[in-house]
């Protein structure tokens, strides 16, 4: 086929030597390619080796998820605080060739500024955020760009299906995760999960690759849910009521609570003006976030006068049927302590009397019973070990909360015009208490006298589903004898009995028990003395059948209606707390009825 | 046939290692083993249609093949996907297909016929009409794909197969130095012009400077080789390839070998290509005809050379470059071109000539200056074709 022509056969010829050198130069470089084979892959292998596994094994924290937060809702239980994952976009501008193109991408899938995109984009630094809180929709469209030198990294975020329901006992999870103020701070640690452990060989991602047998993996622990004693429907009323009630008042701001005063379980809880703890980084007045009703100690004001009445009772210095004479004035270290201007005047006046009316000499009176008749050293110790150890005045309640107070009571040995300033707490001035302290001290008293640590956590739920029940806490079961109790249970109800209309409840309810008791607070100036124009309302109270079965607490802080503050202005918020107890929650009426 | 042999070693080393493809690139497990198998298909197609065509059909073929070529050198600039600032890649319906494999193998079947031609004319030395085209094509290949492609692997890989070429054709010693030395300038120039290049350059010169930027590839390459050992870690095991060594598939996949199957595969790789290129030179030294034998030759010299740029690359003998490792890589356009020089190659060898050859005279201006001497050496030293 081919002319097959000798002259084109290789000789040894200066071409066969030209193959030849050809040759033997690839077989040499073969040669060496095998000498640093055999130098990189045996000699240096266990370096290499390590290099590799240095890059490939990666140790991680598996972050736990947080546990929810659940309450009651009638006889159910539904979750308030959820999680959701969002994402964080981020860059790391080192391998972003074309901020802008990608800028116009990005804002074309998640809207915002394109021109701070691309500014953070040209930044200097290998890492920088771009967008937060972007869902999963999102997430998708920005992987499907496949843009290099961007990123999304996971980032749970709580969520509130109630809104802003009971913000403020609830607090919030802040961005490093870390529970802020209200529950999320108090149960940080429960709530928080063990983190788990992943070292692992992975892909430069960093995904683990799943057919490796020397990957470590503990799991992360997820976080006990808590399931509260609030329920959603009271609380979302209690809200709604407090609201009505300062707007009413023409006060801007307040508290409220329902309590169990048999178990020191807190139904409803919470404040006004509150917060959306959905963009808790939206508050400029870092204040809102402290739940008042657990935070804010006050004066109380005459609603103190519940408790003066049932310490007297309870030492036996006096009982129900005593009848005294009031002076209307009582001059005490140069100071005179006198009534309202309703009181009466001067006269023979009975225990019921002194609440009913509100009697501040009164109150006084009942202190220096307890001294014998004058406000001495025992009066004033005798009072100081009620206020203290019964009823757990001037200390933390221990309350699941951030932030909460300790309130004041004055020492009963050292000061200054002792006998003054113990006259003074006697109808709850001079002293200080947050409306969480008042209630479950009056729980105490009306409950047969046992004082129950208030709480806001039923039950904590492990991630195996063990429920850990957090009974009801006894700090104290002989506040008052149960006589006296039921004594004041009956002083209570006489006093709303003779007052309802003051309190905005037209008519009473037949088979219902309601007791309660006013207080309209004098505000303390800073430099001493008091205010002359400026007062707190504050009422406590109880609702129930045979025994009381919610204790309510309200403070409407400086109303700017006529009347007092604490009948015109907390008062009707009681009422309304008390009916709607009755007609939409349900209350057990008296027997017999 | 070996190159069998090795395009199994490929799709072996691209099967085990397409699950950690997949997932950087979001495909189906399959989906590169899939499209390599095609590719193989492809190049077994194209092998037996090049080893059934008479050699002879190369030279009438040389012309629409050079147009091709150049048209294709212009749609990649005009129409490819550029990658790290090189236009490289056309996409002809879901294919990419890469010019300079095209260009290459137009280069080497001009080149066999006008230093044919040449030697027939015995215009070997002859300045005006030898080295001038040479040097005019050398200038068109250096623009083409080394400026406008920016392909510096390629380039070099088509400058070793005229270098050869020109070698084995007979062309004076002197001459070629001359142009040797003109090469060396235009890419001491043309590594200048480029950044990426001369880091890339650096970091050669330097892997260890730079392991997490420019020499990541470099010291990603070593450690995957290095972490191979003596046994390899086997066919499934190894890391490297999910993600942390970039081209896992393509420029690096002598390294992903080189972790599955240890310095014995290694060096059982190198030797399977040793030994293919001892075939080729036999080939070589027994064409039929000078042409064949240019064929072969530029064949022979871009296989080795490809060869040669990768492993060294790999194990940090050479500076890093845009190279496939013939028959193993994937990618299509490389197995369909290297199957098809094998076919040539084949056919080539069908007409051999087995007699004893050296004592023939010669009447070719190469042959002119054979002497008793050599000769007589060549007696202590027998042709190795005619130990057949």
């Amino acid at each position: 086929m081919l002319d097959n022509n000798s002259s084109h056969q290789l000789s040894y010829s200066p071409v066969q030597r030209r193959i030849t050198v050809w040759y033997a130069a690839l077989i040499f470089v073969s040669l060496v390619f095998v000498v640093r084979l055999f130098y990189l892959q045996v000699i240096r292998h266990d370096y290499y080796a390590k290099a590799a596994l240095s890059g490939q094994l990666k140790e991680y924290e598996l972050e736990p998820e947080r546990g929810l937060i659940m309450a009651h809702a009638g006889e159910d239980t539904l979750p308030i605080v959820l999680n959701e994952i969002k994402y964080t976009l981020f860059a790391d501008p080192k391998f972003i060739t074309e901020p802008e193109k990608v800028a116009g991408e990005l804002q074309g899938i998640i809207g915002g500024d394109k021109s701070f995109y691309e500014s953070q984009m040209r930044q200097d630094s290998r890492y920088a955020i771009l967008a937060k809180k972007l869902n999963d929709d999102q997430k998708q469209k920005i992987e499907a760009l496949k843009e290099k030198g961007i990123g999304l990294r996971e980032q749970p975020y709580r969520t509130y299906p109630q809104g802003g329901l009971a913000a403020q006992v609830l607090g919030f999870v802040n961005d490093e995760g870390v529970g802020s103020y209200g529950i999320e701070e108090a149960l940080h640690e429960e709530l928080k999960g063990k983190p788990g452990q992943l070292k692992a060989i992975t892909d430069a991602a960093g995904v683990p690759l799943v057919s490796n047998d020397d990957n470590i993996i503990k799991p992360a622990e997820k976080g006990k849910k808590v399931l509260m004693t609030l329920d959603v429907s009271i609380q979302k009323q209690l809200e709604d009521i407090l609201k009505t009630g300062l707007e009413n008042a023409k006060s801007t701001s307040g508290s409220a609570l329902i309590m169990d005063p048999n178990t020191g379980a807190i139904k409803a809880m919470a404040n006004f003006p509150s917060y959306n703890p959905a963009e808790f980084f939206k508050v400029e007045d870092a204040g809102l976030f402290t739940n008042a009703a657990v935070s804010a100690p006050l004066e109380v004001g005459s609603i103190m006068k519940v408790l003066t009445t049932a310490a007297a009772l309870n030492q036996g210095v006096v009982n129900r049927n005593t009848s005294y004479y009031d002076p209307s004035r009582f001059s005490i270290d140069g100071y005179d302590i006198t009534n309202i201007e309703e009181d009466g005047g001067a006269g023979t006046r009975s225990v019921a009397d002194i609440l009913q009316l509100s009697l501040n000499t009164g109150a006084t009176w009942l202190l220096m019973q307890m001294g014998g008749g004058e406000i001495n050293d025992k009066a004033r110790q005798a009072w100081y070990d009620y206020m203290k150890n019964h009823y757990r005045l001037g200390q933390r309640t221990g309350i699941e909360q951030g932030y909460e107070a300790d309130g004041l009571i004055p020492d009963p040995k050292e000061g200054f015009g002792l006998n003054l300033q113990y006259a003074n707490t006697s109808f709850g001035q001079g002293m200080s208490a947050t409306i969480t302290q008042m209630a479950a001290a009056l729980s105490s008293v009306v409950n047969g006298g046992i004082y129950y640590q208030p709480r806001l956590v039923e039950s904590l739920i492990d991630s195996n589903g063990q429920t850990q029940e957090m009974s009801p806490k006894v700090l104290n079961d002989k506040v008052v004898t149960p006589e006296v109790s039921q004594t004041m249970v009956e002083l209570m109800e006489y006093v709303v009995e003779k007052n309802h209309r003051t309190y905005g409840l037209s008519s009473l309810r037949p088979g219902y028990a309601i007791g309660g008791k006013t207080g309209t607070a004098e505000i303390s100036k800073p430099e001493g003395g008091y205010y002359e124009d400026r007062f707190n309302g504050t009422f406590m109270g109880f609702v129930g059948g045979d025994k009381p079965q919610y204790v309510i607490a309200v403070r409407v802080n400086e109303p700017k209606i006529p009347g007092y503050a604490g009948s015109k202005a907390a008062g009707p918020i009681f009422s309304n707390l008390a009916t709607m107890l009755i007609d939409n929650v349900g209350v057990t009426p008296k027997t017999g009825n | 046939m070996l190159g069998i042999g090795l395009l199994a070693v490929g799709l072996v080393v691209v099967y085990a290692i397409s699950p950690g493809l997949s997932i950087q690139k979001s495909v189906g497990e399959n989906y590169f083993v899939g499209k390599q198998a095609i590719a193989i298909g492809l190049g077994v197609a194209a092998f037996l249609v090049t080893a059934h065509l008479p050699v002879t059909w190369w030279r009438r073929l040389e012309k629409p093949l050079l147009l091709t070529a150049g048209v294709s050198a212009i749609a990649v600039r005009l129409f490819g996907t550029e990658i790290n600032g090189a236009y490289r890649w056309i996409q002809v319906g879901g294919l990419s297909f890469q010019a300079a494999e095209l260009i290459k193998f137009a280069l080497l079947v001009w080149l066999a016929g006008f230093l044919t031609d040449r030697i027939r004319l015995q215009q070997v030395n002859n300045y005006q009409l030898t080295f001038k085209p040479l040097l005019y094509a050398l200038l068109a290949i250096a623009f083409v794909v080394g400026v406008v492609q920016s392909d510096l692997g390629s380039t070099g890989v088509m400058l070793a197969v005229m270098a050869a070429m020109i070698l084995i054709a007979g062309l004076p010693l002197k001459r070629i130095m001359l142009i040797g030395g003109l090469v060396v300038f235009a890419v001491i120039i043309l590594i200048s012009s480029s950044s990426y290049r001369r880091s890339r350059l650096s970091v050669y010169l330097n892997p260890s400077q730079d392991c997490q930027d420019a020499g990541y590839q470099a010291c990603q390459a070593l450690i995957t080789v290095g972490s191979g050992g003596l046994f390899g870690m086997g066919l499934g095991r190894g890391v490297q390839a999910y993600g942390y060594l970039p081209e896992a598939a393509n420029d690096s996949i002598f390294a992903i070998f080189a972790e599955k199957f240890g310095f014995i595969g290694t060096t059982l790789l190198i030797g399977a290509f040793g030994a293919l290129f001892a075939r080729l030179k036999r080939i070589i030294e027994r064409a039929p005809d000078m042409y064949s034998r240019l064929l072969a030759t530029g064949i022979l010299a871009w296989l080795s050379t490809q060869t040669i740029i990768n492993v060294g690359a790999m194990i940090g003998l050479l500076p890093l470059k845009g190279i496939t490792l013939p028959f193993i890589s994937y990618g299509g356009t490389s197995i369909i071109f290297v199957c098809a020089a094998i076919g040539v190659v084949f056919q080539i060898s069908r007409y051999t000539t087995y007699g004893s050859i050296a004592s023939e005279t010669t009447r070719t201006s190469y042959a002119n200056d054979n002497t008793n001497r050599r000769r007589l050496r060549g007696a202590y030293h027998p042709n190795p074709g005619s130990r057949r």
